[in-house]
């Protein structure tokens, strides 16, 4: 058996209790920042790992490495270190700088590798748990906050009931196709007619799980509250890695064991995508507070990343992939931005304390504006390509429907982007801001740079996607 | 006639019964002179007598006690939850007459011979717990139900550590049939190679059975008698005779993990003329004595101490060892191969 | 045929006590029953076969789970008044939800058929050459090591979870060092004097503790102090 298939996540597991026996005996008053350091090193290692690994399937069946997980890995430990980075300055401020926190990361890290790598139900749900149960914990780390600890209970109350519908969903599908793997799922249903309807009640079932996850409509109700209660950080890192996690496992269950029922679970996923896309940007119309706006832009961001999911092709899975990279990218400087908004050692969320920045810290409005432009989908930044790859994977399947109501609620949604940018620029300055630290404007100036500059230099990130979206659409 | 008894569904059913009454009568006889000789030797070594009224050397004093409980009345106070308060003690004195049906007491002579027979015994004693929870939540008054607080929590915790040094001697055996760990002690006694996992072991039953010094949930200079201070008669009698019994339970639990059963000591010849069952009751004897040494010996411990060792010392201690005896075995190649 | 009457019997009794565990109204009686549930239910393992997991239902849900639970719920002031106040209200919206989803059960298990290839599909069918005990180790640590390895790595963020939300280092509670105690000698402590009688104290004065209380000592993060204030008593 070449358990060396999982080295990266035996790794990074590893050196996550290593890190947790450093933190119980170090002293205390430093462990948190080193814990953090060399969370961020383990990260970084296992990033290496990842790209010197072989694919193949081992365990069982259990988990594959391909070059499918390969892009999902690196963009996930990319997402993880900038979230442990975002919250080295933040956990100091708000009195959280226990060490525990970038652990609870790492092991997060772990659940999303597994999740990624899954090719059984069961790998999926255990993967999908140490992923949530780590992210509860870390909503409600700030546990003297009443909001934060609403948060955590909140997310960890809705969370708790759609890992019983997902699992449910799993019972179904195993009790009719009669296996967890992949592989045999796909070859029980290879032909649609005969496949029983319990089976797609059990898809209905796991998607609704993954939906959650994701933040989908109809499954987006705790999304606002919890972006919200949860501290900044931890808020930045639910809004990235989890979600690319999620996707991407939602893509590859639903082209690979369950790819011949295409035509059971498009509808589906096509309703999700325009619900989302809808209430993301008419709901963050009305929003005052920046980390809730942050919450129904997700929910919208989301919606056009299933449109590629719901082209059912290589060329969808493809715009997928690109399409949570420059998510990844734009929402992480843009928390990190919302992390520096602080006076007087106090953070503030309104969406009014933005106004005057242009005036009094140019880099720091340049870098919003720039995320900003950029989830509005407006060229050239990198929001734009995301979009556009995966408008032109739904034109070429002929779903014009989804790709005209995809660009009329990216207009809508320009709208709230814009006021951001007409807010910092065109309105009376407010007191200024506290000065950055570093870390925040490594995250800022890292992620904006990549999100100005993407146009330059796509060929790589394409052409890696399309090698990945090959492993599932041969 | 051979045949009825191995063969017909009744036939079995008799000689399983007239097997279990040859264990259980001779154990209900020792329980009886256990409580006799507890006296005695505690008297002893606090330069008293003890009894020595009731018969020659006060040898029929427990069947005088016995008399004694019979005609006292049976008291159920107000409140109490008629059902379960006198179900408690007969739990507690059936869970530790049953445990015995699969303790071998030579090469095959158990009741039940059967595959797991290890974690029967386990299970069994883990269940002793509800008999003194039931008891102190039934009695509807706070000293047993602190009493019964105090018990569940320290039979859970001891269980933990008991668990991890079971596996332990499950590895160096390679099954959880009882006639095979005495078996595969013919060479050596498990007390030698794995000395430190056998002290847990018996301090973990002390706690187990609620004996000095973890006798908390009596802790009669703090709750009176803890959770049986509402019990009177026949009903207390029962609670007695089955803690006794309990401990006769872990006694021969020792003897099989740790002491070779009822195998003679290094095999050879002076002690292999005396016949296996004679060794086993010489060596629960010998633990038992022990109990008893213990219980006068040694201050009763604070709960926080209890809970302290419980978790913070045996717990990783036996489990570092557990990792020690699985590392040693592979490197030797010592593993026992699987049935 | 004992065995298919023991099988109705442990199975009936089952029921009927996993029944009484929704309806007794007293929660101590549930949790009772419940344990009664599990006992049912190792013996039904036994029955098919399975003992070693009739060993451990025993002892890790009845010997330790349960015993939790009563533990929780002996201690709970529960008012079963209030508890079943909304009974009423969301009786129908309940009943109509259940119903809805028993009339799909019912859809779904009608159109069930099993597949002539299911039983080649079981994913661990069963070896008559070995104990059940050796198969479970098999499956458990050689077929699924890594889901057995990432359900440890649950456990283990749930406990940091644990201890992270609800762990305070109280400066209040007196620790034990006990190491600070075993250190300690009669020479550290105790001075013996020879007091002329008939004078009392006088003569010596009041003696003040010889050794002063261990300073404190940095262990973990709690800042324990080693506190036996019967120092130098005289």
């Amino acid at each position: 058996m070449n358990w060396q298939l999982a080295l990266p996540e035996i790794f990074l597991s590893c050196s996550a209790m290593a890190i947790l026996m450093y933190g119980v005996f170090a002293r205390p008053e430093r462990s948190f920042v080193m814990s953090s350091m060399l969370a961020v090193g383990a990260l970084l290692l296992t990033a290496m790992l990842v790209l010197s690994g072989t694919p193949g399937v081992g365990y069982n069946g259990l988990f594959t490495v391909d070059a499918y997980s390969h892009f999902a890995k690196l963009l996930i430990l990319v997402a993880v270190g900038l979230g442990v980075v975002m919250s080295l300055d933040y956990a100091e401020h708000a009195n959280m700088q226990r060490f525990e926190f970038p652990i609870l990361m790492l092991l997060a890290a772990v659940g999303m590798m597994l999740m990624v790598s899954a090719t059984s139900l069961m790998t999926l749900y255990l993967g999908l748990e140490l992923m949530s149960l780590s992210i509860y914990v870390l909503a409600a780390f700030a546990r003297d906050e009443r909001r934060s600890a609403e948060a955590g209970l909140k997310y960890f109350v809705l969370g708790a009931l759609a890992s019983g519908l997902l699992l449910y969903g799993v019972s179904l599908v195993y009790g009719f196709s009669g296996s967890m793997s992949f592989a045999e799922i796909g070859r029980a249903m290879a032909d649609p007619k005969t496949a029983s309807p319990g089976l797609t009640v059990g898809i209905v079932f796991i998607v609704a799980g993954l939906a959650f996850k994701v933040s989908a409509v109809p499954f987006h109700m705790w999304t606002p509250d919890v972006y919200e209660g949860a501290p900044t950080p931890v808020t930045a890192f639910m809004g990235t890695a989890p979600k690319v996690a999620a996707i991407v496992l939602l893509v590859r269950l639903l082209s690979d064991p369950f790819g011949a029922l295409l035509g059971q679970w498009q509808q589906l996923i096509v309703l999700v995508s325009i619900a989302s896309m809808a209430l993301g940007s008419l709901a963050a119309i009305g929003q005052r507070n920046i980390k809730r706006l942050m919450a129904y832009s997700s929910i919208g961001h989301m919606g056009y990343a299933l449109i590629g999911l719901a082209a059912g092709t290589g060329a969808g899975v493809r715009g997928v992939l690109i399409y949570m990279l420059t998510y990844v990218f734009m929402n992480a400087g843009t928390f990190a931005c919302i992390i520096a908004m602080r006076r007087q050692g106090r953070n503030v969320e309104g969406v009014s304390d933005l106004s005057g920045l242009g005036r009094t810290d140019p880099a720091m409005a340049l870098a919003i504006a720039i995320f900003m432009f950029s989830m509005a989908g407006i060229p050239p930044f990198s929001g734009f390509w995301g979009k556009y790859f995966i408008f032109t994977a739904a034109v070429q399947q002929g779903m014009w429907l989804l790709a005209v109501i995809g660009v009329l609620t990216s207009v809508i949604g320009a709208f709230y982007y814009i006021r951001i940018i007409k807010v910092m620029y065109f309105d009376e300055p407010a007191p200024a801001f506290d000065p950055r630290p570093a870390s925040l404007s490594f995250v800022v100036g890292a992620s904006g740079l990549f999100t100005t500059f993407f146009f330059l230099f796509p060929a790589p990130v394409v052409a890696a996607a399309e090698a990945a979206a090959k492993v599932l659409f041969r | 006639m051979v045949e009825f008894f191995t063969t017909n569904p009744f036939g079995i059913l008799i000689l399983t019964v007239v097997k279990a009454l040859l264990i259980l009568g001779p154990l209900l006889v020792a329980v009886a002179m256990m409580t006799l000789a507890e006296r005695k030797i505690m008297a002893a070594i606090q330069l008293r007598r003890g009894p020595n009224v009731v018969g020659p050397f006060g040898l029929l004093q427990p069947f005088a006690d016995a008399i004694k409980m019979l005609m006292k009345e049976t008291i159920i106070p107000t409140g109490a939850n008629r059902t379960l308060f006198l179900m408690a003690p007969m739990l507690t004195f059936a869970l530790a007459m049953i445990a015995w049906a699969v303790i071998p007491v030579n090469d095959g002579w158990a009741i039940a011979d059967i595959n797991v027979g290890i974690l029967y015994l386990f299970a069994v004693s883990s269940l002793g717990v509800y008999g003194i929870i039931i008891a102190g939540w039934a009695s509807n008054s706070k000293y047993p139900f602190l009493g019964a607080l105090r018990s569940a929590a320290q039979m859970v915790s001891y269980e933990v550590s008991m668990g991890f040094v079971i596996v332990t001697v499950l590895l160096c055996v390679g099954s959880m049939n009882l006639n095979a760990i005495v078996k595969a002690q013919e060479t050596i006694w498990f007390v030698i190679p794995l000395f430190p996992m056998a002290v847990i072991f018996f301090i973990s039953t002390l706690a187990e059975t609620n004996r000095s010094p973890f006798d908390l949930p009596e802790g009669e200079s703090e709750i009176v008698a803890g959770f049986f201070v509402e019990y009177s008669s026949m009903s207390f009698a029962l609670f007695f005779l089955g803690e006794y019994a309990n401990m006769f339970l872990m006694a021969a639990m020792t003897t099989i993990l740790f002491l070779g059963g009822w195998l003679a000591p290094f095999g050879i010849e002076p002690f292999t003329w005396i016949p296996g069952p004679i060794w086993f009751i010489l060596k629960i004897c010998a633990v038992m004595f022990v109990f008893v040494w213990v219980r006068a010996t040694f201050p009763r411990y604070r709960y926080d101490q209890l809970m302290r060792l419980g978790w913070k010392v045996f717990l990783p201690f036996s489990l570092f060892y557990l990792v020690l005896v699985a590392g040693v075995l592979l490197a030797f190649g010592w593993l026992p191969t699987a049935a | 045929m004992i065995a298919q009457l023991a099988f109705y019997a442990f199975a009936a009794i089952l029921l009927v006590s996993a029944g009484m565990v929704v309806s007794a109204r007293n929660p101590v009686h549930s949790v009772l029953y419940l344990v009664l549930a599990f006992f049912n239910a190792a013996a039904l393992f036994l029955l098919a076969g399975a003992e070693f997991l009739a060993m451990i239902l025993v002892i890790v849900y009845v010997g330790a789970v349960a015993v939790l639970f009563l533990f929780v719920v002996m201690m709970l002031d529960i008012n079963f008044a209030q508890l079943r106040e909304g009974f009423q209200r969301y009786l129908p919206i309940g009943a109509t939800i259940g119903v809805i989803l028993l009339v799909e059960l019912g859809i779904v298990l009608g159109g069930w058929s099993l597949a002539p290839q299911s039983a080649g599909l079981r994913a661990v069918p069963i070896d008559p050459n070995v104990t059940n005990t050796v198969q479970i180790g098999r499956v458990l640590y050689t077929d699924y090591i890594l889901l057995f390895q990432a359900s440890g790595l649950v456990l283990l963020v749930a406990m940091i979870g644990a201890i992270v939300l609800t762990l305070r280092d109280r400066t209040s509670s007196r620790h034990q060092s006990i190491a600070a105690q075993l250190a300690r000698t009669p020479a550290d402590t105790m001075e013996l004097l020879d007091v002329p009688s008939g004078v009392g104290t006088k003569g010596i004065g009041f003696l003040r503790p010889k050794v002063k209380e261990p300073a404190k000592v940095a262990q973990d993060n709690h800042g324990h102090i080693g506190h036996d204030n019967h120092g130098g008593h005289h």
